[in-house]
């Protein structure tokens, strides 16, 4: 298994390379004075001279060619520096990384609970497709794909927080502060699962090894479990590490109603103010989690399909 | 078989539910609160790590934590805050503020001269000096054991206003230790200690039980920043918090209907649309009048905000002694066209412009399609495009727009309306965005420097906003309204001017 794993990060720090291009190039592609955007995110309404904002842009670093801006900041990023804030001024490293601590809490939450409800759900619709749980199901997974975030999270606020009044409507620090963002990222994850695994499983059922399995006088359970849900789970396998890189940066819209300090808020809070070294670290750190995260879903698919990974390992 | 995996998928469900139920049980910060803590929904997070030199001073003094030399009283005078008292000495540029006895930093070390010295000489050595102190040639001098003594280049009347500026924070001099931003943490005189400090999302503070004045009415408060207006709402429903600020109006009458106390108050702000004045068409003065008469005001704050603000007759409104409280007249469209007709532009030539906005505040680009309508019936023709303000600010500044609706507070970090009236639009201002230019405007503001007596200051802001609607230099269109909502908590003073604590007074009456 280490070999398929070495393969796919050979090309791990050339496309780090162009990413850091891109992440650096991008943020000042937008348009508008940096400097003007950084002063007005720390004082909305202040409108400084031509001397202030001169003074600013030298001490900011941005005074220079931006080649030489670039290099400078690879450097410094290849030596573990991320830099320092535009706007709060503190370490880059410090703001990221109690962001994507409580992003990662939240997405391996998320997609864990998914996992938990979407993959039985798919593989019991399976088993009598057409029937009653399966039709259940089918119309529980297309809600929860056709509900959106921004609709499902106040719902479940006024249900749980201002209703029942069982759990808090915002906040973050106790367990209680995960459950109701939790359920509303599991569910668009969980409900595509459940409808992926249920597609592979009638599919897989229908192959000649389930065949030979139900032959050979294996129970039913094992049959489906064992011989056809195991290999349907390629399909879920495959998505979860683009889910990964989605839910950590780009769940904003929860981070928004539960007011969680997450990554997604971190970076559309930074590309609002041009918080360039925030924005350019954020782009490149999630980057690299989503080529990780594909690398690890391509692995564990190999882990469970037989074929493929006798295909790979004759490579 | 199947019926048994039926019963199994819903006990998980069902156990998921539990579990969320089993986890709230206790965990709701505010419902549960003991006596005297309080969980509080702000708006705004510290951006800048609470720094001074930006909005995040003024935070630092609306939560009861850091204490400026003077404050502001209801009539918009400065009145004693860590100074008790303040003179104009003999050189007309210098200040002596005699310091308040027996205050102590939240870190136990006494307020003195030096340490004054030591908080406003670093935040005005920082590269952007706030605007209170920006420009003005400030130095600063202890003066004996009880006093300092405050320099400007020029003779200013108002510096005692200046030092009440939230930026102009005094922390313990422990707090400028270091090389880093001055630590905030225990350093503060006010009746809060900061205890806990959580990045963007919360804050924790404390009572502090040496506090010189008034004690704080909570023990303990949870501050948490939440940016979002109706999950500030929605908090407050649910019992999370007992206070929240900057509430959205569709929610107010729920809330009220749940037993919110749901307080409504003037904010010193306007929205406006400027009207850019270095080209055609609105180097016509008619045809800015026409833009004015065409635009229904009052319709604009009733209607299409829902009473989430008043209608502007002017820059200033209800925040400021000196605001125009007077509604606007509504749309003239008939007047509007014959101003159109006697600059040229009729149905043979129709008017067509462009107007830009920024959905940075959910209102503007509302407020823009309703000025696109009511600018049609006048018969001008407006292409709205909502785009990055900071990508069009360089555009408006170099004059290269028609209209531009901006969102602006015409205050400074300090309650007096010099600093906008200057940049905004004098001729040489520096975000003269209309590019109005006026020399009776410019004389007026002049005068502004040298006039010590405060009702004269005030009538000649009031004399400056009525120049600027005399000369259309664009169209005050509304000044949005402040909300802030309680439940459980007594004691909230609503602060239009956003100069003084806020939490200090709030205390729990539920518990």
């Amino acid at each position: 298994m280490l070999g398929p794993l070495l393969r796919r990060l050979l090309p791990l720090p050339l496309v780090l390379l162009a990413a850091s291009v891109v992440a650096f190039a991008l943020p000042r592609m937008i348009g508008g004075d940096v400097t003007r955007a950084v002063l007005r995110a720390r004082v909305a309404s202040d409108a400084p001279g031509p001397e202030v904002t001169a003074r600013v842009t030298a001490e900011l670093g941005l005074d220079g060619p931006v080649v030489g801006q670039y290099v400078r900041w690879l450097g410094a990023v290849l030596r573990g520096d991320l830099g320092i804030g535009f706007v709060a001024r503190t370490p880059v490293i410090d703001q990221l990384g109690s962001a994507l601590g409580v992003s990662g809490l939240l997405t391996g939450a998320a997609l864990g609970l998914a996992a938990v409800l979407g993959i039985p759900a798919g593989v019991l619709a399976a088993r009598c497709p057409g029937g009653l749980l399966d039709r259940g199901l089918s119309a529980a997974g297309v809600a929860g794909i056709a509900v959106p975030e921004f609709v499902l999270a106040p719902w479940l606020v006024l249900v749980f927080a201002v209703g029942a009044g069982v759990l808090p409507a915002i906040g973050w620090g106790g367990p209680q502060h995960l459950v109701l963002p939790v359920l509303t990222l599991a569910a668009y994850p969980a409900a595509l699962a459940a409808q992926l695994v249920r597609a592979e499983t009638i599919d897989v059922l229908g192959r000649d090894h389930v065949r030979l399995a139900r032959a050979k006088g294996l129970p039913e359970r094992r049959v489906l479990w064992r011989h056809a849900a195991r290999l349907a789970l390629t399909s879920v396998t495959s998505l979860s590490g683009m889910f990964v890189a989605g839910l950590l940066g780009g769940a904003v819209v929860v981070e928004t109603v539960f007011g969680i300090p997450g990554v997604g808020r971190l970076l559309l809070d930074a590309v609002l103010a041009r918080d360039l070294p925030v924005v350019q670290a954020g782009t490149l750190v999630l980057v690299a989690v989503a080529m990780v995260a594909g690398m690890v879903a391509e692995v564990v698919q190999l882990a469970l399909d037989p074929v493929a990974h006798d295909r790979e390992a004759d490579r | 078989m199947p019926r048994r995996r039926v019963a199994r998928l819903v006990a998980a469900m069902a156990g998921v539910v539990v579990l969320a139920a089993c986890a709230g049980q206790g965990g709701r910060t505010g419902a549960a609160g003991t006596d005297g803590e309080l969980t509080v929904a702000l708006q705004f997070p510290p951006r800048a790590a609470y720094a001074f030199d930006a909005d995040d001073g003024a935070r630092l003094q609306s939560l009861g934590v850091a204490e400026t030399l003077t404050t502001v009283d209801d009539a918009v005078q400065p009145a004693p805050g860590l100074a008790t008292s303040w003179e104009q000495t003999a050189d007309p540029r210098t200040w002596r503020f005699v310091l308040r006895q027996g205050v102590t930093f939240h870190d136990g070390s006494p307020l003195t001269p030096d340490a004054v010295v030591t908080a406003l000489g670093h935040i005005a050595g920082v590269t952007a000096p706030p605007r209170s102190i920006r420009g003005i040639g400030f130095e600063i001098a202890a003066d004996g054991a009880d006093a300092v003594r405050i320099t400007t280049a020029e003779p200013d009347p108002v510096v005692p206003l200046r030092m009440s500026s939230g930026n102009l924070g005094i922390l313990a001099p422990a707090a400028y230790a270091g090389e880093a931003q001055p630590s905030v943490i225990r350093t503060g005189t006010g009746p809060y200690v900061l205890d806990t400090v959580n990045g963007t999302d919360s804050a924790v503070l404390v009572r502090n039980e040496d506090y010189w004045g008034t004690k704080a009415g909570a023990a303990r408060v949870t501050v948490r920043y939440v940016p979002d207006p109706q999950s500030r709402a929605l908090a407050l429903q649910a019992g999370d918090v007992q206070f929240a600020e900057g509430l959205p109006v569709a929610s107010l009458d729920q809330l009220r209907s749940a037993g919110v106390d749901v307080a409504e108050y003037p904010g010193a702000r306007t929205i406006e649309l400027l009207l850019n004045q270095s080209a055609a068409p609105f180097s016509d003065l008619r045809v800015r009048q026409a833009v004015t008469k065409a635009i229904d005001r009052p319709v604009l704050a009733a209607q299409v905000l829902s009473g989430a603000a008043a209608p502007a007759a002017d820059l200033f409104g209800a925040a400021v002694p000196w605001g125009e409280t007077a509604p606007p007249p509504g749309a003239d469209v008939d007047g509007a066209k014959a101003l159109l007709a006697e600059a040229g532009y009729g149905p043979g030539r129709p008017l067509q412009v462009r107007l830009w906005t920024f959905p940075n505040r959910p209102e503007m680009p509302v407020l823009a399609g309703a000025i696109q309508s009511m600018l049609a019936r006048a018969g001008i023709g407006v292409e709205v495009t909502v785009g990055d303000y900071a990508a069009q600010e360089p555009e408006v500044l170099a004059g290269r727009f028609d209209m531009y609706l901006n969102s602006r507070s015409y205050l400074s970090d300090h309650a007096d309306a010099t600093s906008t009236l200057t940049s905004d639009y004098t001729c040489g201002g520096s975000y003269n965005i209309d590019h109005y230019c006026s020399a009776a405007y410019d004389a007026l503001i002049d005068r502004l420097p040298t006039v010590t007596d405060t009702a004269e200051r005030r009538q000649l802001f009031a004399e400056a906003a009525r120049l600027l609607t005399a000369d259309a230099v664009g169209v005050m269109v509304v000044h949005p309204l402040n909300t802030a909502g309680s439940r459980g908590v007594s004691g909230f003073r609503p602060d239009p001017l956003g100069v003084r604590p806020v939490l200090p007074p709030l205390s729990r009456t539920d518990a």
